[in-house]
């Protein structure tokens, strides 16, 4: 348990928020950059090959 | 023999490509492994909100004169919850969609009598104080109009209440008990009795938190505490966590509408939201019958990027 509480001290994040606010734009940094690395992850999964590809087609 | 015209939305030519084998057991596996792994992890590190929960103690204890004046609200029938309509009175007229009253059609199902469930009731239930009983008797005995008069001249003297020596303080008017009310709910709020005397109320479970809810959300020590936390509705709050933690950015469409006009105005805006997300989840169940719509799958060409090398090779 107190391993644990040392662990999470390392990055504490129970401090308020900060938001981003531009314009109509209202969000929590710590949402933008959940969104950023879901869109990452979307592309990436668009655009990187399959893998093992190679092999299967080899085997076609 | 007749031909059947070729429906790009609806038929699926047969494929002639080849086939490859896919294992996808053992990506479900290794996907499973790798994100368990990844929650354990970020769990360590960053530990999880631990926000302690709000009560009526703390909120007494925090600002007692917010307490005491919503105490007064409730007793006066002028709180949120008080006025507010179905399902808990019949004082408002509830969350109605244009012309259906949709709450009132469903009625009162959690009845709350804001003056005698949040203040004379909790009251009877502190032992040996013969001053508050002799106050709870004198209110039980006086008529209606009697008590509306001794209600009506605290009320105009709340503006100066002030919080002194432990003690609920008013300039002195003929309100007849409800100086001693309103200091001994504040008394037994500061305590905690008030916390148990409104969970105890309802049954031999204690886990029905409606009316320490409400009550607490008629003040404005709660707002104010989600406004620092960024939770208010327009604060786009459904999608914010406490402290700097990542919240529900999902919820970003329910939230949306709560910002914009009529709902962000709107005693309804609540039955308001879940209509028109009502109507966006039938649009998106339906998605595949309705022309158009279905189309454009078809002309983002997306999938032609998926699957580009199939594509590159036919």
């Amino acid at each position: 348990m107190a391993l644990y509480s040392f662990l999470a001290a390392l990055i504490p994040l129970n401090n308020y928020g900060h938001f981003i606010h531009w314009h109509w734009l209202y969000i929590s940094y710590a949402n933008f950059i959940v969104i950023c690395l879901m869109v990452i992850t979307f592309v990436a999964a668009l655009l990187l090959p399959f893998p093992g590809h190679n092999r299967r087609k080899g085997n076609r | 023999m007749s031909t059947t015209r070729f429906r790009p939305d609806v038929d699926a030519p047969e494929y002639k490509g080849g086939y490859s084998p896919y294992d996808i057991i053992k990506e479900g596996t290794i996907a499973i492994v790798v994100v368990g792994i990844l929650v354990v992890l970020l769990a360590v590190v960053f530990g999880s909100p631990d926000e302690p929960a709000i009560t009526i103690k703390k909120w007494s204890n925090a600002a007692p004169i917010d307490f005491a004046t919503t105490a007064l609200s409730e007793l006066n029938g002028t709180s949120l919850s008080a006025s507010y309509g179905a399902p808990y009175n019949h004082n408002g007229p509830g969350q109605q969609l244009g012309p259906l009253a949709l709450a009132r059609w469903v009625g009162v199902r959690i009845p709350i009598n804001s003056a005698n469930d949040f203040v004379i009731n909790p009251l009877r239930s502190q032992p040996n104080n013969p001053v508050l009983k002799a106050s709870l008797t004198a209110w039980e005995k006086a008529r209606a109009s009697t008590r509306s008069t001794w209600v009506a001249n605290y009320t105009k003297v709340a503006g100066r209440m002030t919080f002194t020596h432990g003690n609920v303080v008013v300039p002195a008017t003929n309100a007849g008990p409800v100086p001693v009310l309103i200091n001994d709910l504040t008394h037994m709020a500061r305590t905690g009795a008030l916390d148990t005397a409104l969970l105890s109320g309802n049954g031999f479970y204690t886990t029905d938190y409606t009316k320490p809810l409400l009550f607490i959300a008629d003040g404005s020590y709660l707002g104010s505490l989600a406004q620092k936390q960024h939770m208010l509705g327009d604060q786009w709050g459904m999608m914010n966590e406490t402290g700097s933690y990542p919240g529900q950015p999902w919820l970003w469409l329910y939230t949306f509408w709560y910002q914009v006009p009529p709902m962000n105005s709107s005693h309804s805006g609540d039955l308001e939201v879940f209509a028109i997300m009502i109507v966006l989840t039938l649009v998106l169940f339906f998605l595949p019958l309705i022309p158009g719509l279905r189309a454009i799958p078809r002309k983002v060409k997306l999938y032609r990027v998926i699957w580009r090398e199939h594509y590159r090779d036919t």
